[in-house]
């Protein structure tokens, strides 16, 4: 049987910024995965909410709106320093980029805090009612996911120090951005149904 | 093609040296020696050990079968308490469905979807090492706590109250929770892999409208997967939660729903039969296509019936739940669905019809498998449709007609396949034909077998007896059946043996196979069997969707050069139309996915003792995961 070379790739580059690397499609799928988890997790909030007499139960509050407001700006300016971010890397401000992922992980440890303060407020225990073990699993879970998503980002701000990231190499910070631009985003949603549905509806 | 170029070699043979061949195989070897063993991250060494793992599991799970059916050879028999069995059954349940079931269509999947879509490993080759060690040590966690007498006892689909901490004390929920968790981390890791592997890896030219239907069955598995597999999560995450925080979830008396559960997990249980199933139907595929020796009737219904199968299987979770007073205009709702998922199944069942009409059929052993699986799998069907009417399922209800249902549909749509495919595919794997003569009997003992020991529970449902009793009266009338049954039962495990031996024997006796013994026509049968470690010397470039046979009537084979042999590189190819797009080196055999794994381990079993557990496996497997992205210098290489 005859066997021809048709197709050479030797020249293709090795650097694969964007969504033709795999890793890209991968972190998109870790989203995708766990956009579904949250989903669940809503799905579960309204139907206890549906199936309870009252919501929330007698004597509780709808916890106040002040911090998680305040958290949504927060999370929302954090999306942008991660964009200007890769702006930095795209024109090689390799300073830059250090002060936009560590302003961004400054944004988040804020957040952090403020989440801590949050839980005091919620006014019910995790352990009484089912209305406080939802909110909370719901809280605790964003919170979680913000840890590992401000703890990734400072690795990649280290590796900036260290001068790893440039315009060929910079899969890392955009997969990075993508993942946090999920996580902040997502507390929208999260916000909106912890906080505003027991006022709504 | 965009980058053909004239002045090329002529041929393809004679252009690499041997010296540039033993590179190339060096580059993409796996480390010998123990320590080298957990440095593994090729797919074909890490598919080959979730199928071997879940064959493992598949034995233990069917002794505890044999077992239950010992205790149920004569009425009111003393040979075990209800405990033991009701951790038998729950352990049988839960190994067959998430231990066995899944990872053995994943292994499926990740040892021969490189090979069929013609690449040299998979995307994320090290996250592939980490869910196979997140499966293994599920699996050994799970069973020592069946050797320990503290296995869980409340089924497997674990329904709250019974699997509160009030009525299921002792750690055995809680190890039922935290693996079941494990096991769908290893699930996903898999389902994204396998998805992006066959998104972005195609060799060129094969589009999404040459791809083997096998390839298509995993994608739609990986997609259901993916949409499945985390409900699950969540409902084992928060009766982890009540079982351990307190949290009142589940708990009616703070608001709690029972049923809450039952929607979530059946959320991921109906699909989660589909997705056993779907990948059944790629294997059966692509044997008909083989020992038909023609193009599959009918491809694009195939496909769009694969595709509809995963999306209506989301629709049907409510079927299970007939006798939990819903209300009635729902459940009309979910008895159509469930009705409809016949449509596209029908369609699939006709096609393969039509490709058997008049073709010359060879009946080696996959063909019998295959076989078997019509007429096993049409009457499953039939007992399906029966308890997708509310009256009829009121009446079966938790009896053993329901018991010979879904074990009718479960052997029938996915074991007889599984099994077809294992004698189809193991001369690619070892270089050796399976003895024809030995899986005669066996395919012969497991039809009678199955037949035996599933159909006369039809009759013992009838007749009422309930599922999940440990014991029974002698003066329900239920004996001779049941001692019938029992022994049916080893008539069925005798048969699944002769397989099992077939394949330890065959290793070395086996008839010598060649690169294609079937004269198939999908790629995996392109290359050595076993296949080199760099799987194709040079990347093929597909022309049509049945790409050997075409090939040889061209008489002529077209490659892909220009990928390095002295590191692991793999070509990237666009989504549709499968042009080539990129070319990425992918990482060598590392010691990361197995501490990573261990650092996971940790926190989840650490969590059923205390909440810090947690924490510590969370913070563990950050360092980990660091250890693992962490880039190795030179930095910049091209």
């Amino acid at each position: 049987m005859r066997e021809r070379f048709v197709i050479d790739v030797g020249d293709f580059s090795r650097f694969n910024p964007g969504p033709q690397a795999p890793v890209w499609w991968g972190i998109l799928g870790l989203v995708v995965i766990e956009a579904t988890v949250i989903m669940a997790f809503i799905a579960t909030y309204f139907y206890l909410r549906l199936m309870a007499p009252a919501w929330p139960p007698e004597g509780v509050e709808p916890p106040p709106l002040l911090l998680p407001s305040i958290s949504v700006v927060l999370l929302l300016g954090s999306s942008m320093t991660m964009q200007w971010g890769s702006k930095c890397i795209e024109n090689e401000q390799y300073n830059r980029f250090v002060v936009a992922m560590f302003t961004s992980v400054g944004l988040a440890c804020t957040v952090l805090m403020l989440r801590w303060q949050q839980f005091q407020e919620l006014g019910v225990p995790w352990d009484e009612h089912v209305y406080g073990s939802i909110v909370w699993t719901i809280m605790g879970f964003h919170f979680v996911h913000l840890i590992s998503a401000a703890a990734g980002t400072l690795v990649v701000g280290i590796l900036g120090i260290k001068r790893y990231f440039n315009p060929q190499q910079k899969i890392g910070v955009v997969v990075d951005t993508l993942y946090w631009n999920f996580v902040s985003l997502v507390w929208i949603p999260l916000y909106l149904v912890v906080y505003w549905v027991p006022r709504w509806l | 093609m965009s980058q053909v170029t004239a002045n090329m070699p002529e041929s393809a043979s004679s252009a690499p040296s041997e010296q540039a061949t033993a590179e190339l195989n060096r580059t993409w070897a796996s480390p010998a020696g123990f320590f080298g063993w957990f440095t593994h991250v090729n797919h074909r060494k890490i598919g080959f050990r979730f199928i071997m793992t879940s064959l493992v599991f598949f034995v233990l799970a069917g002794v505890l079968a044999l077992l239950m059916r010992l205790q149920l050879i004569t009425p009111e028999n003393s040979l075990m308490g209800p405990e033991l069995f009701n951790q038998l059954f729950t352990m049988h349940g839960t190994t067959m469905m998430f231990f066995f079931a899944v990872p053995i269509m994943e292994g499926l999947g990740i040892y021969l979807v490189p090979l069929m879509i013609g690449t040299r490993d998979m995307c994320f080759p090290r996250l592939n090492a980490f869910g196979y060690y997140v499966y293994l040590i599920a699996g050994i966690v799970l069973y020592l706590s069946l050797f320990l007498g503290m296995a869980p006892a409340a089924g497997w689909f674990a329904y709250v109250p019974l699997a509160n901490d009030m009525f299921s004390p002792g750690k055995g929920m809680d190890i039922w929770t935290t693996m079941i968790t494990f096991i769908e981390l290893s699930a996903l890791t898999a389902a994204v892999e396998l998805i992006v592997t066959i998104f972005k890896q195609r060799a060129p030219g094969m589009s999404l409208d040459r791809m083997p239907l096998f390839v298509w069955a995993i994608l739609v598995m990986s997609f259901m997967i993916v949409f499945a597999m985390p409900t699950v999560m969540v409902g084992s995450i928060l009766l982890m939660l009540d079982r351990t925080l307190m949290t009142q979830f589940f708990v009616v008396a703070s608001g709690g729903e029972p049923l809450l559960w039952q929607h979530l997990f059946w959320f991921f249980g109906h699909p989660e039969v589909y997705i056993i199933f779907v990948p059944a139907l790629g294997v059966l595929s692509a044997i008909i296509t083989t020992f038909t020796h023609k193009r599959l009737f009918g491809y694009t219904a195939m496909v769009l019936s694969l595709v509809a199968i995963g999306f209506v299987s989301f629709g049907l979770w409510v079927h299970h739940m007939f006798t939990t007073g819903l209300p009635h205009l729902g459940l009309s709702f979910f008895t159509g669905a469930s009705a409809m998922i016949a449509i596209p199944s029908g369609v699939q069942i006709f096609c393969w019809i039509a490709s058997l009409w008049g073709a010359r059929i060879r009946f080696a052993t996959p063909m019998l498998f295959v076989l078997g699986f019509f007429a096993v799998f049409v009457i499953g069907g039939l007992t399906g449709v029966m308890v997708a009417s509310i009256p009829f399922d009121m009446q079966v209800h938790d009896t053993y007609f329901v018991v010979a249902h879904f074990h009718y549909v479960l052997i029938g749509g996915a074991v007889l396949p599984l099994f077809g495919g294992i004698y189809y595919w193991y001369p690619k794997a070892t270089g050796r034909l399976m003895s024809e003569r030995l899986g005669r009997w066996s395919f012969a003992l497991i039809f009678i077998g199955l037949n035996a020991t599933f159909f006369p529970m039809h009759q013992l449902g009838l007749e009422g007896m309930p599922r999940r009793v440990y014991t029974y009266l002698e003066t329900m009338g239920w004996g001779n059946l049941n001692l019938f049954i029992s022994l049916s039962a080893f008539v069925l495990a005798l048969g699944f043996g002769l397989t099992f031996l077939n394949m330890w024997m065959s290793r070395s006796r086996g008839t010598p196979a060649g690169p294609n013994p079937w004269d198939a026509d999908s790629l995996e049968w392109a290359t050595d069997s076993p296949p080199a470690n760099y799987n194709f010397r040079h990347i093929p470039v597909v022309r049509s969707g049945t790409p050997l046979w075409d090939d040889a009537i061209a008489n002529e084979r077209q490659f892909v050069s220009g990928l390095r042999n002295d590191r692991r590189e793999v070509l990237v190819t666009t989504l549709v139309d499968a042009e080539p797009q990129a070319v990425v080196i992918l990482p060598q055999p590392t010691i990361w996915p197995v501490l990573l794994a261990v650092a996971v381990s940790i926190g989840f079993i650490g969590t059923i003792f205390s909440p810090w557990g947690f924490w510590l496996g969370f913070f563990l497997s950050f360092w980990m995961i660091v250890g693992w992205l962490w880039p190795r210098r030179p930095w910049q290489e091209n």
